[in-house]
């Protein structure tokens, strides 16, 4: 995280002039945001302010609902995902989630890990294995579940459930891994391992968080988006928005005087 | 400081009247909800102690005999319950084996599927389904449905399936109309409400990150509802089932209409047949002689103690799955 690259990271994702409707609600107000390869971004602001909404404007997971539109541009790869054409499976594929509270899936350890693999690769029993065996690894979840495998993944703690999730969208190896609020169900040494996972993570995946925990953000991020009723307020390094933000409101937010 | 004293000594001693006060309601309270429940076991004594008098003629007569024999025979007072119970039996399971697939696939729809404005009114049809009183379910099955069934699924089916082994014993002919198969459909019908309500509840249960984990691995609605929302919610549908499956054993009225009440176990399942509960209903006001009555009881015994079993089977099911599915408090 602080290996400081000489030259700007890659855009691996790139928000252009983003707007999202509730039905006639207008939750994001035309949001242009890049997200750079092998970042962490966090996204930052007050309930309400739509960074849960933009996160889940980048899988399309708003989709499920009715009444729940996107305009505007989100490219992947210089591919715009809110195209009819594009496939929402393959994109989900693509881009992981991992939610607010764990959502393990009721069945073994083992299964919720390989389930995700086996929708789209078939692979023979040992490469399965060594696959699940290196996303819980992955996860920091490895040394405590290795001897339970076949238990229920619904027997885990909290926090290890949350590994479990995110090893779960690991498996798939996806290219963007999106995190709604991810510890704020935890305790803080289950939030300790997972900042730390997220660190780790950062090497290999583009990492999007929505946090409500400002040291969270300063602590686990690359860079900032700052949001507020819908708009993007500011967005930078995060070091940079955290010691100089350029904007009155995301400094009074930062350092607690409204939100 | 004095006046504080007072009132102090005075507000203890209303607080502990007050909490006398509190402390007899509550004991009251208790004794009468003590009763309640109580009532509920006395009741359940009661009718098995009566269920065990009235039945204890016939069942010292015939003895074990009595659930093996196929004989039910008012002249020579020589009674059997093999026919009843596998009517009661067969047609339940068949029943179940209609009703519980096209319940979880309604259910399905409904709260997967369904496009918004439709959601409602089928609901609602499901419910009025389930109000309808089963003397009309009755009524429909044989004037209506068994005259339907008789003239052309039944000859279609037989035609069809003459040659195929133990299908053509199965439904063999000739077409009654009414039956054993009749009397399932109509209980399938009966029982069909039951599941899809208790089924859509219970996959209305499945919280929506769950749902949402799933589609952003990748997976296709089928894939969510397969192995997602279908095993979280297994628990209440076997439940529900189990509980369908109940009524349906005990179901007198529509099923005495339709199934022909005949004392006998046939191969096919377009014979007539009988049900332990159409036997009583048909029987009972015609019952003359006290053996007659006491193997008719004898029947409403077995046929309390077959519920038992399958509510008993139930929960037992209901325990290992939950003990598979681990943690879930």
């Amino acid at each position: 995280m602080n290996d400081m690259r000489p030259v700007t990271p890659n855009v691996r994702v790139s928000i252009q002039n983003l707007s999202f409707y509730y039905g006639r609600f207008q939750a994001l107000k035309d949001i242009s945001l890049p997200l750079y390869d092998r970042k962490v971004t966090a996204f930052i602001g007050p309930s309400g302010c739509g960074k849960s909404t933009l996160l889940r404007v980048l899988n399309r997971i708003y989709e499920l609902y009715p009444n729940q539109y996107a305009r505007g541009k989100v490219l992947l790869d210089g591919e715009n995902i809110l195209d009819s054409g594009q496939d929402v499976n393959l994109l989900r594929a693509r881009v992981g989630m991992v939610f607010q509270k764990p959502t393990p899936f009721p069945m073994t350890i083992y299964d919720n890990i390989a389930y995700g693999i086996k929708l789209y690769e078939r692979l023979p029993r040992s490469v399965l294995n060594d696959r699940v065996e290196h996303a819980l690894k992955r996860a920091a979840l490895w040394n405590e579940v290795k001897d339970k495998l076949h238990d229920s993944g619904l027997s885990l703690s909290g926090g290890q459930q949350q590994r479990l999730c995110i090893a779960r969208s690991v498996a798939t190896r996806p290219e963007v891994i999106l995190l709604d609020e991810p510890c704020s169900a935890l305790d803080p040494i289950s939030t300790a391992k997972i900042e730390e996972l997220i660190d780790e993570l950062s090497n290999e995946y583009t990492i999007v968080i929505v946090t409500h925990n400002m040291q969270q953000a300063s602590r686990a991020s690359d860079y900032t988006a700052f949001m507020f009723l819908g708009e993007l307020v500011e967005f930078g390094l995060t070091e940079q928005v955290f010691t100089a933000p350029k904007n009155q409101r995301t400094e009074e937010y930062i350092t607690g005087r409204f939100g | 400081m004095a006046d504080i004293a007072v009132t102090d000594t005075s507000l203890a001693r209303t607080r502990i009247t007050s909490l006398r006060r509190f402390g007899r309601s509550d004991a009251r309270f208790r004794a009468l909800t003590f009763l309640a429940a109580l009532l509920v076991v006395a009741i359940f004594i009661g009718i098995m102690v009566a269920l065990l008098r009235g039945a204890w003629p016939a069942l010292s007569a015939f003895g074990w005999g009595f659930l093996t024999s196929t004989t039910w025979n008012p002249v020579t007072e020589k009674f059997g319950a093999l026919p009843a119970i596998y009517g009661t039996l067969i047609t339940s399971a068949l029943a179940m084996i209609v009703a519980v697939p096209v319940g979880i696939g309604i259910a399905i729809f409904l709260t997967e599927l369904c496009p918004r404005p439709l959601k409602r009114p089928i609901g609602i049809a499901i419910e009025l389904l389930a109000g309808i009183p089963s003397i009309i379910y009755g009524i429909w099955g044989l004037f209506i449905f068994a005259p339907w069934f008789q003239q052309n699924l039944q000859p279609w089916l037989i035609d069809r399936l003459a040659g195929v082994p133990v299908l053509q014993d199965l439904f063999a002919g000739p077409p009654y109309g009414i039956g054993i198969f009749t009397a399932a459909l109509i209980l399938s019908i009966m029982v069909l409400p039951f599941i899809t309500a208790v089924t859509r509840d219970v996959f209305e249960t499945v919280p929506s990150a769950l749902k949402e984990s799933a589609y952003s691995l990748g997976c296709t609605k089928w894939e969510v509802l397969w192995h997602v929302i279908l095993p979280f919610a297994r628990t209440g549908i076997v439940g529900g089932a189990m509980l369908a499956l109940g009524r349906a054993l005990g179901e007198t009225m529509a099923v005495t209409f339709v199934i022909g009440n005949a004392t006998r176990i046939d191969s096919s399942l377009f014979a007539p047949g009988t049900t332990i509960s159409a036997a009583i209903a048909n029987e009972f006001t015609e019952a003359v002689g006290p053996l007659y009555t006491s193997s008719l009881i004898a029947l409403g015994l077995i046929l309390f103690v077959i519920t038992f079993i399958v509510l008993a089977a139930a929960q037992l099911q209901l325990y290992i799955l939950e003990r598979r599915a681990g943690g879930r408090a």
